[in-house]
Formats: C-alpha cells, sequence, structure tokens
C-alpha cells in the first residue's frame, strides 16, 4: 500500500511541477474559458433576463473545452522522447498511473475552476447564495470529466487527429452526466426558483439532491470502470 | 443454413409487413386522424429493441476480446456495431416522422429521444473511433474493445438521466385486434432475426478481409 502511494505522489509531482514549470496548457486553458464565457455573454446580450440560464451553460462550455485541452496534454507529453516507455517499463502497477493523471487533471481543472468561476459571475452578474453546493458540483463534474478524459488521452495518443477523437469520444460519453449538472447548477444560480423545483421550469424535473447523487454515481462508475481498463488501453 | 434462414427472415418481414399495412392498420387517436403515422410503430420499435440488443451483444464481444485476444471477436464488435447504427438510424428517423407528424417540432428535449439520439451518437463515434486509430490491429481491437464496455456503461445512465427532461412520449401502446399484435410481433422477430443475419454476413466479410490482407 505504501508503495502504491509513493508511485501516486512520484507520477503525481512529476505532471504537477513539469506543468507549473513549463506552464504548457494552463494559461491557453484560462484564456480560452474566458473568450468562451465572453462570446456566449455578447451572444446572450438580446435576451438580458437568461442571464442565470446562459451562465451555467457558459461554465459548462467553457469547463468541458479547457478541460479537453488539460487532457490532450497528460499523454501528450509522455509521447515526446518515448517516456511513456519509461512510464510503463517502471515497476509501477497502470492503474496507479491512471490515478496519478486523474488527480493531476483533477488539480489543473480546480486551477481553472479557481480563476474561471468569478469571471462567469461578473459577466453574467450572478447571485450565488449556497457556495459549498456550487463548489460541490463543480467538483463532481470535475472528476466526471476528468476521468473519462484521462482513460481516452491514453486511447488517442497515436492518433494523428489526437485533438479531434478526444473530444468526440469525451463528449459522446458525458452528454449523461451534463443533463443533471446544468440542472443543478440552474438551481445553484436560482434560475429555477427553489419552490418550482421538480414542477417541469426549464423543462427540467427532478430535485437538486437527485441531480448531485446522479453526478455522484456517475462518477464513481466511470473512475473505477476506467481505472480497471486503463491498462488495456495503454498497452502498446 | 444461412440461405434458409435468411429467407425465413424475408418471408416474415414481407408477411409483418402486409399485416400491418392491411388488417392490422392502427386507426387510434391522433392529431389527425386520417394520418397513418401511428404506424410507424412498426418500425419503430423493433428497431429500437435492436439497436439495443446489438449494444448488449458489443459489450459480450468487448469482454470475449479482452479476455481471450481472439481476433473472431473484434470481427463480430465491428459487424455488431454497423447494424446497430443501422436500427439506430431507423429508430430515430422514425421517431422524428412521428414526432413531427403528432408533437409538431422534427425533435425535443423527451428522455426517450435524448436516450436514442445519445444510442446513435454512441455508436457513431465507435465505428469512428475504429477507423482512425493507427498502429498495430490488435491495439485497434483492444481499444475499442475498451470504449464499448466505457461506451455500454454509458447507457443505463444516459436512460436515468434523461429523466430530468419532461416526457412527451407515448407511455405504453396497446392493440386493439390480434392482427395488430401480431403483426407486431411477427416485424418483431424478423427484424431480431434480419440484424442476426446481417451481423453474421458482416463478420464473414470481415473475416475473409482479415484473411486476404495476412496473406
Amino acid at each position: 500500500m505504501r508503495y502504491f502511494w509513493l508511485s501516486l505522489k512520484a507520477i503525481f509531482i512529476k505532471d504537477i511541477v513539469t506543468e507549473l514549470r513549463a506552464k504548457q496548457v494552463l494559461p491557453t486553458m484560462i484564456v480560452l474559458g474566458m473568450l468562451i464565457v465572453w462570446v456566449l455573454r455578447m451572444a446572450s446580450e438580446a435576451v438580458l433576463q437568461s442571464e442565470a440560464v446562459i451562465g451555467p451553460v457558459a461554465l459548462w462550455i467553457a469547463f468541458l473545452f479547457a478541460g479537453l485541452l488539460a487532457q490532450e496534454r497528460s499523454f501528450a507529453t509522455e509521447q515526446r522522447q518515448d517516456c511513456i516507455y519509461a512510464l510503463l517499463l517502471a515497476p509501477v502497477d497502470e492503474g496507479t498511473i491512471y490515478l496519478a493523471k486523474l488527480f493531476v487533471n483533477v488539480v489543473l481543472l480546480c486551477i481553472f475552476e479557481i480563476i474561471i468561476v468569478p469571471v462567469v459571475i461578473v459577466a453574467f452578474r450572478l447571485n450565488i447564495n449556497n457556495w459549498p453546493a456550487l463548489i460541490g458540483v463543480l467538483l463532481l463534474g470535475n472528476i466526471a470529466i476528468s476521468s473519462v478524459g484521462t482513460l481516452f488521452s491514453a486511447i488517442v495518443q497515436l492518433s494523428r487527429a489526437r485533438g479531434a477523437l478526444l473530444s468526440i469520444l469525451v463528449l459522446v460519453i458525458l452528454m449523461p452526466m451534463m443533463i443533471p449538472a446544468t440542472f443543478a447548477l440552474l438551481l445553484v444560480f436560482g434560475a429555477i426558483p427553489p419552490e418550482m423545483t421538480g414542477t417541469g421550469a426549464l423543462a427540467f424535473v427532478g430535485t437538486f439532491g437527485s441531480a448531485v447523487g446522479f453526478m455522484i454515481a456517475f462518477d464513481a462508475v466511470f473512475v473505477v470502470a476506467c481505472w480497471l481498463l486503463f491498462g488495456f488501453a495503454i498497452k502498446e | 443454413m444461412r440461405k434458409i434462414l435468411l429467407f425465413i427472415t424475408l418471408v416474415l418481414l414481407l408477411a409483418s409487413t402486409w399485416m400491418a399495412l392491411t388488417k392490422g392498420r392502427i386507426e387510434g387517436p391522433s392529431a389527425n386522424p386520417c394520418s397513418p403515422v401511428r404506424n410507424i410503430i412498426y418500425a419503430h420499435v423493433p428497431s429500437s429493441i435492436c439497436s439495443l440488443a446489438c449494444f448488449t451483444v458489443l459489450l459480450v464481444t468487448a469482454i470475449g476480446y479482452l479476455a481471450t485476444g481472439n481476433e473472431s471477436w473484434d470481427h463480430v464488435a465491428a459487424a455488431t456495431a454497423e447494424v446497430g447504427l443501422i436500427f439506430a438510424t431507423v429508430l430515430n428517423a422514425t421517431g422524428m416522422i412521428f414526432s413531427r407528424a403528432e408533437w409538431g417540432p422534427w425533435w425535443t428535449a423527451s428522455p426517450r429521444l435524448i436516450s436514442s439520439a445519445i444510442l446513435w451518437f454512441l455508436y457513431v463515434v465507435y465505428l469512428i473511433l475504429r477507423s482512425s486509430l493507427p498502429g498495430s490491429k490488435q491495439r485497434r481491437a483492444r481499444v475499442c474493445a475498451v470504449f464499448a464496455i466505457i461506451a455500454f456503461l454509458d447507457v443505463p445512465m444516459v436512460y436515468i438521466s434523461a429523466r430530468y427532461m419532461q416526457d412527451i412520449h407515448q407511455p405504453s401502446f396497446t392493440f386493439d385486434n390480434p392482427w395488430q399484435r401480431g403483426a407486431f410481433f411477427m416485424g418483431m422477430v424478423s427484424t431480431m432475426l434480419l440484424a442476426a443475419m446481417l451481423i453474421w454476413i458482416k463478420t464473414d466479410v470481415l473475416k475473409i478481409k482479415s484473411r486476404l490482407e495476412a496473406e
């Protein structure tokens, strides 16, 4: 068990230090996120009353595409000078490599969130009454995006159209998660008043608790499945 | 053997179509009482069941390949995905025609409509992945098997998550006479047989292609 934690820590620190020193992807993620938010803010100018509706949508879109950038980098850096072979030859279980890469992606997306959430709040003039709920929903979404993205990043590493292929693989699997995730953020931002929850306002039905429950289940299923299947995906 | 089965499938398909268009014709309540659109159920429901069944077969072949490494599993998987995509396309196309005739829009955010659309996307992405992966055949087969398992896990998630949208879909369907019931079940059996035959033929084609490439 101790060896597992040591290996996990070693790979995690290697990736985080590399990213923080080289700043390969984080600045690009942040600028892309801000541009997405800005474009959607401009597009929503005509319908000012729906800011609380478009805000969560802008946040998830920025989040998904910035996440894809982070995930594409996870294994692309390992491909240079065949570092991936050294990683695979190391006496470390493939599942540990997956978990370390997953944590790196989660941390990168957390840093991204810390910067982009205030931007969205300011741009869309949103009011947040329940910060723990917002942080919880974003963290669950973060884990879902990173879990699937890290596995598929390993799958597409040899492909020439790596970015395009990764986008369609990740987005198609994340589609079911986006429905309750958007619904939960709409509730957090007050787009659906609590007394109207479950009545079908904005075509959504259900409660905040059930949406968060779904996200927890989604995260649990896909983190475990991706962890178990990672060994098959990474082998040459 | 295959020719006999193919003959039986075609006879059953023709018989069910004839029954559906004559004595089994559905004249139930509709936005437009003269519209024959409700008869689309004879193609829509069997396609829905076949596309889901194909996904289950895809899961079995994926597990089979990862467990044994036998290339035959991969051939069946490739064939099943293509056949599944055909049925998912029929499912969505017939659903859209029905939606337009009965409810007005071609598509709307409703649980079963979302689920069917995502099912179609999963098949398309699986086939794109198959065709765009470089490297050895073994790696492609392994990676596709991994995606098939993840995609299969996504299907129940899709069905649960879509429940967060309001449903306008037909809750259930009742038949008025035995002809309708007969046409429906005969159509179901013949469509399942057709799917099985198509998978069988396509698998053989892929096996021959693989053998020719190896020589």
